[in-house]
């Protein structure tokens, strides 16, 4: 079974691909003038060896299958002379049976020539033509009465429209001029038309004589003196006329469009305004070097001043383009970890979509987004797009922040948008304090948070103050994040935490000074002690004033340390029990109790340490 | 006819559409200096020959010399005649008429049409009587199968125009002629239809505005300064040339010569004439105007600019010191005599730009030149004839044309020139540097022209010829 058919059995393509060819056999051929014994030593890979044979080698063979196309001398006459001229130039001649496709329509005109005047073919040529079976080509020589045919280059002549030559009548009601004779225009017109509106040719060849007489009596005559006419008189003149001449023939209401505004054009034509712009165009061309170099340079700075200005213009817009972004209202801290930078991610794509699609929608989405985060309130459908999306664009585990930090950016952009809405609107305190409007001397760049700030502050620079302030905090049940940072809640607690500073750091003065006190009382005892001893023995005079010394010294840092300590200790602490009464009734009254007792506690312990 | 209505004239037919369509015609371009003929469609005329002619007698019948021959013998009392005034309008017609038949018989058509039985060319192989050539005429005019286009000067006045056409109609038998401006031809040379045409030829400089294939008669400007100028200027020079006056001995005068150093006096024998064989004194000096277009071509030099040869350069070096400093030309003369030519070679030229730099010749025939006459001021003067518009355009497109133009450094000193006369708009110049394209420029534009397809329209006919007379010429060659 071929495989053919198992193909057709199949339903499968004939020949799907085609099938590796059996290895060939390279046969190289035997070039010609070397014989087969010699060819058969030269190996398997000869070296390729050019063979040639010194011979003629002639035309090509496809060339000598081509007949000799013969050419003839044929008169012509062009259309466009009126005279019948006729002049004679060389012309394939047509041979009828073996017409060339690519001649096929000079072909045509040929046949048609035949058709009217078959006699007078010419067959003055030698050499016939086989197949030529056309009898009437056979029987007659060259004669001068060849058909002129007519000049292909005939259509080339074209003249200029000009205008439709007046009447006696048309010319006395509408064209009559002061200054321009019957004569004289129409010598113009004749001008015009044999110049074809050429105005320069016109102008330079203008020569009107106005009485025309032979040469012989001008020489005797008076000649008057010839009135010389500029360009612009002419032309003046000439489109008077041919706006005239165009409105007899089609009044202006009936004209079309272009030729109406032919009609307009030359009607409006001014001759001063054309003689003063030729004269500037003449002082523009006359112009001395200097003039020019000036020109050149100034042309320069001028071109360098738009290029500045150009540059000026970008930069400007780029600067406003900067302006008009919002400000990033997110917290950078947030994108910090890998999870934050996903969704910042996933934001901005979705930003880039509602951007897009804002842009199909019109121009009503032109306003450029506050922020990639918070979609613009102008913009209903992208809005709730991108609310669709939220829950996708929040990773699963994203810290509860963010979800803050979100709503309170869409806050304060929905404020500065009311802000930026009513915008001169004077608030007074009252009305300040109820909108918590605030003025800030200076304010941080980005976005902080309230309860950021007040945490911070709960981060002292030692490891050993942190836990002690977390310590007393705790003593007071205050806890470490705030519930509710409000402005006010926020102001007590940094209250709170300074005057928690400032006992720890009394507390800490007053270790140090018992510290050194016990020393002392130490070394006192110690000196009784030994005094007692010497008394009991001997008295070493030396040693005692030493000791006196020391004692005296010790003593006075004990008076100075005790003296203050508890009155600045509880200066602090009625400090801040003040400043806490006032601020918060409720809360900071049991946090005034709380620093009091602390406050005792603390005394307690010191009078205990000191006694032991 | 009708096919004319759907043509828009200012749409130009394509490419393709463009062609020549030749019908032998013959282009004849007369000049002061030579006269050129050809067919049309060719790319140099065929027939080049002095329009010089010689005259002599020999034993009581006055004979004619006509082409190159006029150089050839020196006959006794050969006499050398020009036919062509200085101002280049035809003086003698008779002998122009004679001239320009030799150019055309002795290249293009042959010399006489003969008899058709018995120049070979119709012989009938089969014994037939050709019977239909019995009536032919066999007295064929010169010209009967050839369409003549002849060129003229811009100035060329209607009687000429008129006796021109009578002569190419009545004695030539042309069946169709067109007489065209030679500052046209140079521009469609120059494959313009509108060009500022500046011609330096032999006898003249010609300064022609062209505007679309049209001359403008009002800025047409000429001034007899052209290659007979500098051979007189070059003259003057030699006559007051150190370390002796250098006198030119054509070749024709010295049977032989030695070899002598540069600015020793030559040692030569010259040829002697029996008594009353001696050629004429204007053969003489057809000779020796052959050994100054020599010299010329070797030696003569235009000072290139950007000032006058008198003048300061830019960097304040006089540019006769500077011409000095340049490496001299040597010249051999035909006597053996030869000289290396410094800066005067700059100074024979001068004139053409400068009128104060003529070097002084009272015995030339040719006056002093006047200021008008230099070559800037007939561009100024020509410019100012033609409407304000067209200036810069003439100016974009000046062609530089004629023999005498190819003094070597000419279309620099020209340019410069230009520039400093019309610093605003932009000069452009164009000049072919073929040599054979710059000498034979309104011919080449003849050939163009009369070999277009779309010229046919424009001859004057034999027949218009007869039914409107001679005067057809001003109306029909504009």
């Amino acid at each position: 079974m071929a495989a053919a058919d198992v193909r057709d059995m199949l339903d499968l393509p004939a020949e799907g691909q085609p099938r590796p060819h059996k290895k060939q056999k390279v046969v190289e051929k035997r070039p010609e003038g070397i014989t087969r014994e010699l060819y058969a030593l030269l190996g398997e890979r000869a070296p390729p060896i050019a063979i040639n044979e010194n011979r003629y080698k002639g035309r090509p063979k496809w060339m000598s299958k081509l007949r000799v196309r013969p050419w003839q001398m044929t008169p012509f006459v062009n259309s466009a002379r009126s005279d019948g001229l006729v002049l004679r130039h060389w012309q394939r001649k047509h041979e009828p049976g073996k017409v060339p496709a690519l001649e096929r329509s000079e072909m045509e005109v040929d046949e048609k020539k035949d058709d009217k005047d078959n006699n007078n073919n010419n067959n003055n040529n030698n050499n016939n033509n086989t197949n030529n079976t056309n009898n009437n080509n056979n029987n007659n020589t060259n004669t001068p009465e060849i058909p002129a045919q007519e000049s292909s280059f005939s259509k080339y002549n074209v003249k200029a429209r000009v205008p439709n030559r007046y009447t006696d009548e048309e010319y006395n009601r509408h064209l009559q001029s002061d200054k321009w004779s019957r004569q004289e225009t129409d010598y113009l017109m004749d001008l015009v038309e044999e110049y074809d509106l050429r105005w320069v040719v016109i102008a330079d060849r203008y020569d009107y004589q106005p009485h025309p007489v032979d040469a012989e009596a001008n020489a005797n005559a008076l000649v008057p003196a010839k009135q010389y006419r500029t360009m612009e008189q002419m032309k003046d003149r000439f489109y008077v006329i041919a706006s005239a001449m165009l409105a007899l023939e089609h009044p202006p209401s009936e004209m079309s469009e272009a030729e109406f505004e032919l009609h307009e054009k030359m009607k409006n034509f001014d001759p001063d305004r054309e003689r003063s712009r030729k004269e500037l165009a003449a002082l523009q061309l006359n112009r001395s070097a200097d003039e020019v170099r000036e020109e050149s340079i100034l042309l320069e700075e001028l071109k360098r001043i738009t290029a500045n200005e150009q540059d000026f213009i970008t930069e400007r817009r780029e600067l406003y383009s900067r302006l008009e972004v919002p400000i990033s209202v997110g917290n950078t801290t947030m994108y910090q970890s890998s999870q934050g930078l996903s969704q910042l991610l996933q934001t901005l794509l979705q930003a880039d979509k509602t951007k897009k699609r804002r842009s199909i929608m019109g121009p009503e989405g032109a306003a450029p987004s506050p922020a990639g985060q918070t979609p613009a309130p102008n913009a209903p459908g992208s809005a709730r797009d991108s609310r669709a999306d939220t829950p996708n664009a929040a990773a699963p585990a994203a810290p509860p922040t963010n979800k803050k930090a979100a709503a309170a950016a869409a806050a304060a952009a929905a404020a500065a948008n009311k802000e930026a809405q009513q915008a001169v609107r004077t608030l007074t305190p009252a009305e300040e304090a109820k909108y918590g409007v605030q003025h800030h001397d200076r304010l941080a760049p980005g976005v902080q948070f309230r309860s950021d700030r007040a945490q911070k502050m709960t981060q002292a620079k030692s490891n050993v103050q942190t836990q002690k302030l977390a310590a007393a905090l705790a003593e007071l049940e205050v806890p470490l994040r705030l519930i509710m940072p409000t402005e006010r809640v926020c102001k007590d607690f940094e209250k709170l935490i300074h005057s928690v500073n400032l006992l720890l750091e009394a507390r800490k003065v007053a270790e140090k000074v018992e510290g050194e006190i016990r020393v002392l009382e130490a070394a006192k005892e110690e000196r009784e002690r030994k005094t007692k001893e010497t008394q009991d023995k001997d008295k070493p005079e030396v040693k005692s004033e030493q000791d006196d010394q020391l004692l005296s010294t010790a003593d006075a840092a004990i008076e100075a340390a005790t003296a203050p300590d508890p009155l600045s200790t509880a200066d602090a602490g009625d400090k801040t029990a003040d400043d806490s009464g006032t601020a918060g009734p409720g809360q900071e009254g049991a946090s005034h109790k709380r620093s009091a007792s602390v406050l005792s506690n603390m005394s307690d312990k010191s009078s205990k340490r000191q006694r032991k | 006819m009708l096919a004319n209505v759907n043509m828009n004239p200012s749409i130009p037919p394509s490419t393709a559409e463009y062609g020549g369509d030749e019908v032998s015609a013959i282009v004849l371009d007369p000049g002061y200096s030579t006269t050129r003929a050809g067919f049309a469609g060719e790319d140099t005329p065929k027939s080049l020959i002095p329009t010089y002619y010689g005259k002599y007698s020999l034993d009581g019948q006055e004979n004619l010399i006509f082409g190159d021959d006029v150089f050839v013998t020196p006959r006794p009392g050969l006499s050398i005649h020009n036919p062509i005034g200085r101002d280049g309008i035809v003086e003698d017609w008779d002998m122009a008429e004679k001239v320009w038949e030799y150019a055309f018989t002795s290249r293009l058509t042959g010399p006489k049409p003969g008899n058709p039985l018995q120049n070979g060319l119709n012989d009938v192989s089969e014994g037939e009587l050709p019977t239909e050539m019995e009536g032919v005429e066999f007295e064929e005019k010169l010209l009967a199968d050839s369409p003549l286009l002849m060129s003229e000067p811009g100035w060329n006045p209607t009687k000429a125009r008129e006796k021109t056409i009578e002569i190419a109609m009545e004695k030539w038998g042309t069946p169709a002629f067109y007489l065209a401006r030679n500052g046209v031809l140079s521009a469609f040379a120059a494959g313009k239809a509108s060009a500022l045409v500046i011609d330096v030829g032999a006898s003249n400089i010609s300064v022609t505005p062209v505007h679309d294939g049209m001359i403008l008669k009002r800025g047409v400007q000429h001034s007899p300064l052209g290659g007979d100028y500098v051979s007189s200027q070059i003259r003057a020079l030699f006559k007051t040339s150190a370390p002796q006056p250098i006198s030119i001995t054509p070749h024709y005068l010295i049977s032989s010569k030695t070899l002598v150093d540069a600015g020793q006096p030559p040692q030569v024998k010259h040829k002697t004439f029996p008594p009353g064989r001696a050629p004429d004194a204007s053969y003489r000096s057809l000779l020796e105007e052959r050994t100054l277009s020599e010299f010329k071509e070797c030696v003569v030099q235009v000072w290139p600019g950007p000032n006058k040869l008198s003048a300061t350069g830019p960097n304040g070096v006089l540019n006769e010191e500077v011409a000095k400093s340049n490496p001299g030309r040597p010249f051999e003369f035909p006597d053996g005599y030869n000289q290396v030519f410094g800066v005067d070679r700059y100074r024979v030229v001068e004139s053409l730009f400068d009128a104060k730099a003529a070097i002084p010749d009272p015995e030339s025939v040719l006056p002093a030149p006047s200021p008008a006459q230099t070559v800037p001021e007939l561009i100024k003067n020509a410019l100012n004839g033609v409407d304000v518009d067209v200036r810069p355009h003439l100016l974009a497109n000046v062609v530089v044309t004629g023999a005498s133009s190819l003094l070597y450094g000419f279309t620099d000193r020209l340019n410069q020139e230009l520039m400093q006369m019309f610093p605003g708009p932009r000069v452009r110049i164009s000049a072919p540097g073929n040599t054979a394209e710059r000498k034979f420029g309104s011919w080449i534009g003849g050939s163009i022209l009369a070999s277009l397809g779309t010229f046919h329209q424009m001859w004057i006919s034999k027949k218009e010829f007869d039914e409107h007379g001679p005067n057809i010429v001003e109306k029909r060659c504009k």
